[in-house]
């Protein structure tokens, strides 16, 4: 076994595989660019090595670099995560050549993987189920009928130039391919001036599920069951689980097999995954392999109960794989989410800066496993992919796990940079998602205008409010302890209160209690207890006995409640304040839309328009440094700017107004 | 007896409605409440105690003989904030524009005076179309009685004023003496002369809202310290503010107990300094993450954000923040700024009420606006206050405390009684490149001699050790125990006894 690995990567992987490392008593070598020196790779490393300046390409993608610090070190192996260079044949085949041992496949598996066309044809050789389809251009509608029936209805239609669902048809039978095509054809050259037609067996409802392998250099191949990680978003994945609540076994076992003969095609040797996309009809087809460790190797791990790294470490070193397909285990379900700084918000715009708090849920062997890279007054830099860490929940069923990923997104704490955590607890307790029925489809179809704070309601409002309540309670008790009270006239804290912001005003009547708060809404009690600190973002308790965790921030007389995919802004009042707050007409919010706002805080380094200037849509209006990048503000629509509101040279906090238009 | 009983009632009930139920629905189409309802929200519930609802007015020109109404256009007493004292008055504009006769003046000056009798706070509620016109000058001594007890209770017990209303000529002046102006947003403006004189004097036209509104009051002007959207945030907003003061200069800062430990660490403060000394950091993260329950009351936080102004407590105890904000002007002290954080050092130190400092300054803003516009003089007011201050004093230093700005900013010398600083803090005359052109003037031709030379010059004086050597550090600390060790300074402090020499009063640079 090797005595000192390096790792060829950064965050949440390089952490994963030092953990592993470690437990397996191998001595760690990290490496890091001028973004990462305060990272939590190189912290948990017994050594690192300075690669250079922050962008990839002149640091993690260096492979002479990291071969030198190879040797530097005494690395006898290098682990390059995913992303990267793991996946680059070049290097592969360059670190063995100095005599350094590559943890992953040999370089000539890599290549054979990497052409998607040629990759293909391996594919078909080994007969492995690939897409129908006839990619030679097609002269007529009658070519088409049948070719579409050579392929198999439905088909897809599709103009070779095609994109944006133009030139696009379905066809499920003969009238409809002759039309498809014609259509598809007129299309076509009036969008393209392209009337090329190819034709393709169409998947319906297709899933995206793949499997995990793991071959020895003796030639042991076995598969780790699969994974189902078809809620995507612009084809990232976001969700992944283990196993897919769509396959049966007999399907299971098929796609198993196929994806090891392709492996044993390309003399496999060591952790891979076969993607495969899968219709209604649990038809499969085989997509691309790839030739790393996935992101979403964690759920596989969960239920087999095997870890992949040490696997890979240990084949790289020239184990034998100790079991056979038959030894594999299959327990419970496991889900990964994906923790991404982004703005589910804003477009699910990239979120940079600093962690001001991150405090992700506790691990809990076999059951809450945290994959993290960062860490709480980190920094988040624009160089790297967003991801920052992974949440997996491991039960007994798929219902369990979801509960326990739902409880697990709860405590998560993220504030500084934006994370899509709200989102993935709407994913989570989506009906759709609860039954299972996925497809790669599924975040457009659900969240048509992408994620709204109100396409989200309140799963459980009367428990916002009770806690809302029963904070407010504890605060005014923590306020009636103020020294200096008049003898004989100290504050009595009332129980009757007011609780706007679910709608309707809710009257509460709300007693303190050891340990909490009882809270009574109209004829519904409900027994509040928590273990509530001031200033904490997390507060965990129960309600009726049933735990709940909730985050609680305070902003003014706010109290802001996180839970469950909402975020709901609760005031609570004396009875009589609320009386009079109706009294008080309702004030409209600024029309922001007259209103430049700083998306992320930076630099004003440019102001492009005068007050007074008529703006055309997409004119330049201000540039805004942020870490060194220039980021252009543009109008959205037509107007005149009125006033400046930020002078060139100011530091921009995050919606901090910039100019107004008239 | 039983008539005199029925009258009472009868006088009390005509009392309440103030100027009728009419006026009333007004004041609250205009999305204000009235002078009654304000104070039920401000004080404990069923504490107001009411003085002087018979008094009337006693003018007999243009019709007023036959227009009297109990109350005279403000309601007065007393009442508890969480069982504390204060005195209270709120004008009501349902009673002739709530507007200032002499009877009117009478009863604001009574409460005061009784709060400087018995050590309390003062809290006036204003919404007030000015001086009565019908009482002529009267009404003018009215409002100066009013301003000299403001004077005198200035420093013996806090003065709070809620602008709810108008608030315009003369009335201005009382607001402005008191220790804090708090606005509600879009139904009170104050000004000295309003739109309409505005415009024939200068011919500029403005709205009442821009002229003298809260946003400009707490974003352009710095006459008030905070705007609320409504009157029932801003009074239950002043219910949390008052729980930080004291009721007089001799009382002590009213403790709250607190179950936030006083060792708790913040691993996440010692990234808190970026490693480039140009970029930037928000120094309310240092506040929230050192304060007890992450609470942090700002005042003016929108107005010289350069510097930030505000109360947090201490193992339950209140402490006035002053700190530099490296996010704006990368904590450049200029003339707003050095005025803002010098009041405010002012009010902590005359209310016994510790002030701790946190230190990112690279020194005073340069440029003719600022030396027109006297920011010698301003500048020094930030000085002083500090010199005079007599109250415990504990200082931070984080990065940059550079020049006259390190001296200014409770240094050692200013009798600061702790005086920390973290190992990123560097305190020099000047930042190394300013000082490298300077001493090495003659090699300004050779940027790799040069480079050198800053890089020499950083690794002497780019850290807290100098400083150290000579005492003007106490210690250097290490961010993640910054509430730790201020808490242990505070608390050595709180035996704390210094006076300054007699007389009659300090000159402070006006």
């Amino acid at each position: 076994m090797f005595k000192k690995i390096l790792i060829a990567n950064r965050g949440e992987i390089a952490c994963r595989v030092i953990a592993t490392a470690r437990r397996m008593g191998i001595a760690t070598v990290a490496v890091y660019s001028d973004a990462d020196r305060d990272a939590r790779h190189v912290e948990l490393a017994d050594e690192a090595v300075y690669l250079g300046p922050a962008p990839s390409r002149e640091s993690y993608l260096r492979g002479d670099l990291i071969i030198d610090a190879c040797r530097a070190t005494g690395a006898q192996a290098v682990h390059p995560g995913y992303g990267f260079l793991s996946e680059n044949e070049a290097f592969a085949r360059d670190v063995e050549a100095a005599g350094i041992v590559f943890i992953g496949p040999k370089a000539p598996s890599i290549a054979a993987m990497g052409d998607k066309i040629a990759s293909k044809k391996l594919a078909a050789k080994a007969n492995v189920s690939t897409i129908p389809g006839y990619t030679d251009v097609i002269a007529n509608a009658t070519d088409a009928v049948r070719i579409a029936r050579e392929v198999g209805y439905p088909v897809m239609i599709k103009a070779s130039a095609g994109g944006g669902g133009k030139g696009l048809r379905v066809a499920a039978n003969d009238k409809e391919a002759r039309e498809g095509f014609e259509a598809c054809r007129v299309e076509a050259k009036a969008s393209f001036g392209d009337d090329r037609i190819f034709i393709e067996k169409y998947i319906e409802e297709p899933r995206h599920i793949e499997i995990q392998l793991l071959g020895d250099a003796h030639g042991n191949i076995v598969y780790l069951w699969e994974r189902e990680c078809s809620i995507q978003r612009r084809h990232q994945k976001v969700v992944e689980e283990a196993p897919s609540p769509f396959l049966d076994d007999a399907t299971r076992h098929a796609m198993g097999t196929q994806a090891v003969a392709l492996a044993r095609a390309v003399n496999y040797q060591s952790a891979g995954t076969v993607e495969f996309v899968v219709g209604r009809d649990r038809s499969f087809y085989f997509l691309e392999m790839n030739t790393r460790l996935q992101v979403e190797h964690p759920v596989t791990e969960m239920i087999t109960g095997l870890d992949l790294v040490e696997w890979m470490i240990r084949v790289a070193a020239g184990e034998n794989l100790p079991f056979a397909q038959s030894d594999i285990r299959r327990d419970g379900w496991a889900i990964e989410c994906r923790i991404n700084a982004e703005n589910p918000l804003r477009g699910f715009l990239p979120s940079i800066g600093r962690l001001v708090r991150y405090q992700p849920p506790a691990d809990v062997p076999g059951q809450v496993r945290v994959d993290t890279g960062v860490y709480e007054g980190g920094e988040i830099s624009m160089y790297y992919d967003s991801m920052i860490a992974k949440l997996i929940t491991h039960a007994p069923t798929r219902g369990e796990a979801i509960i326990a990923m739902q409880q697990a997104l709860n405590t998560f704490v993220i504030r500084g940079v934006a994370s899509n955590l709200m989102f993935q607890s709407a994913l989570l307790r989506h009906p759709r998602f609860a039954e299972g029925r996925l497809t790669t489809a599924f975040i457009p179809e659900e969240f048509p205008h992408g994620f709204r704070d109100e396409d989200v309601p309140s799963d459980d409002p009367a428990l916002l409010v009770a806690v809302a309540a029963a904070v407010h309670r504890a605060y005014r008790d923590r306020a009636a302890k103020i020294e200096g009270q008049v003898a004989g006239h100290e504050i009595h804290v009332g129980e009757d209160y007011v609780v706007l912001g679910m709608g309707d005003p809710v009257t509460v009547h709300a007693r303190t209690v050891q340990g909490g708060c009882d809270v009574r809404i109209g004829r519904d009690d409900f027994a509040i207890r928590h273990d509530l600190r001031f200033g904490q973002i997390l507060m965990r308790g129960t309600c009726n006995g049933l735990p709940f965790a909730m985050q609680v921030e305070r902003p003014g007389l706010k109290y802001r409640l996180t839970h469950m995919g909402t975020q709901r802004d609760l005031t609570v009042l004396p009875a009589r304040a609320a009386v009079l707050l109706a009294l008080m007409p309702h004030k409209m919010a600024p029309d922001r839309t007259r209103i430049l706002l700083s998306p992320m805080p930076g630099l004003l380094t440019e102001v492009a328009v005068k007050v007074g200037q008529d703006v055309k849509i997409g004119e330049r209006l201000v540039v805004i440094e942020a870490m060194k990048m220039q980021n252009v503000l543009v109008a959205e629509r037509d107007g005149t700017v009125a006033e400046l509101l930020a002078k060139c040279g100011e530091s921009l906090a995050v919606d901090q107004p910039v100019l107004r238009f008239v | 007896m039983h008539d005199i009983i029925r009258q009472l009632n009868a006088m009390r009930a005509e009392a309440q409605l103030g100027g009728g139920e009419k006026r009333i629905a007004a004041q609250h189409a205009k999305g204000k409440l009235t002078a009654r309802e304000r104070l039920e929200l401000l004080l404990d519930e069923g504490s107001f105690e009411e003085w002087d609802m018979f008094v009337e007015h006693r003018s007999h020109d243009f019709g007023m003989e036959k227009e009297k109404i109990p109350g005279d256009g403000v309601v007065t007493g007393y009442g508890m904030i969480n069982g504390r004292l204060v005195f209270v008055f709120s004008q009501d504009f349902t009673v002739f524009g709530g507007s200032l006769s002499e009877a009117h003046a009478e009863k604001i000056c009574k409460v005061m005076d009784q709060a400087m009798k018995v050590g309390a706070p003062v809290i006036g509620l204003n919404d007030s179309g000015g001086a009565r016109i019908q009482d002529g000058v009267a009404s003018l001594g009215g409002y100066a009685e009013v301003f000299q007890r403001n004077v005198l209770a200035s420093g013996v017990v806090p003065q709070i004023s809620l602008i709810m209303g108008p608030c315009a000529g003369g009335a201005v002046y009382s607001p402005a003496m008191t220790d804090f102006i708090f606005m509600v947003k879009d139904s009170s403006y104050m000004f000295v002369t309003g739109p309409e004189v505005v415009k024939t004097v200068t011919h500029e036209e403005v709205t009442a809202e821009e002229l003298g509104g809260a946003l400009t009051h707490t974003t352009r002007s710095g006459v008030a310290d905070l705007a609320f959207d409504s009157d029932v945030e801003a009074l239950l907003m002043l219910r949390r503010f008052f729980n930080y003061l004291p009721l007089n200069n001799r009382d002590a800062p009213p403790l709250r107990a607190s179950d936030d430990p006083a060792d708790r660490l913040e691993m996440s403060l010692d990234t808190l300094v970026p490693d480039n000394p140009n970029k930037p950091y928000d120094m309310k993260e240092l506040i929230s993450k050192t304060v007890d329950d992450g609470e942090f009351f700002e005042l003016q936080p929108d107005y010289a954000k350069n510097i930030v102004i505000g109360f947090g407590r201490m193992e339950g105890a209140p402490v006035g923040i002053v700190a530099n904000q490296p996010l704006v002007l990368a904590g450049c002290l200029d003339i707003r700024s050095a005025i803002k954080a010098a009041r405010f050092v002012r009010f902590c130190d005359a209310f016994g009420i510790p002030v701790l400092t946190l230190v990112d300054v690279p020194g005073f803003m340069p440029g003719t606006a600022q030396e027109y516009g006297g920011i010698i003089k301003h500048g020094a007011k930030l000085l002083y206050a500090y010199a005079e201050c007599t109250v415990p004093k504990v200082t931070v230093i984080t990065r940059k405390a550079y020049g006259g700005a390190y001296d200014v900013m409770s240094s050692k010398h200013l009798r600061g009684d702790v005086n920390f600083a973290w190992p990123s803090a560097e305190i020099a005359v000047m930042g190394p490149k300013g000082a490298v052109e300077i001493i090495f003037r003659n090699e300004k031709n050779d940027p790799a001699k040069l480079a050198e030379r800053e890089r020499e010059y950083r690794e002497k004086f780019a850290n807290p050790f100098i400083a150290g050597r000579r005492g003007f550090i106490d210690d250097v600390i290490m961010p993640h125990e910054t509430r730790k060790r201020i808490c242990r300074s505070l608390a050595m402090l709180r035996g704390k006894d210094l006076k300054n020499p007699w007389r009659k009063h300090g000159n402070i640079p006006l």
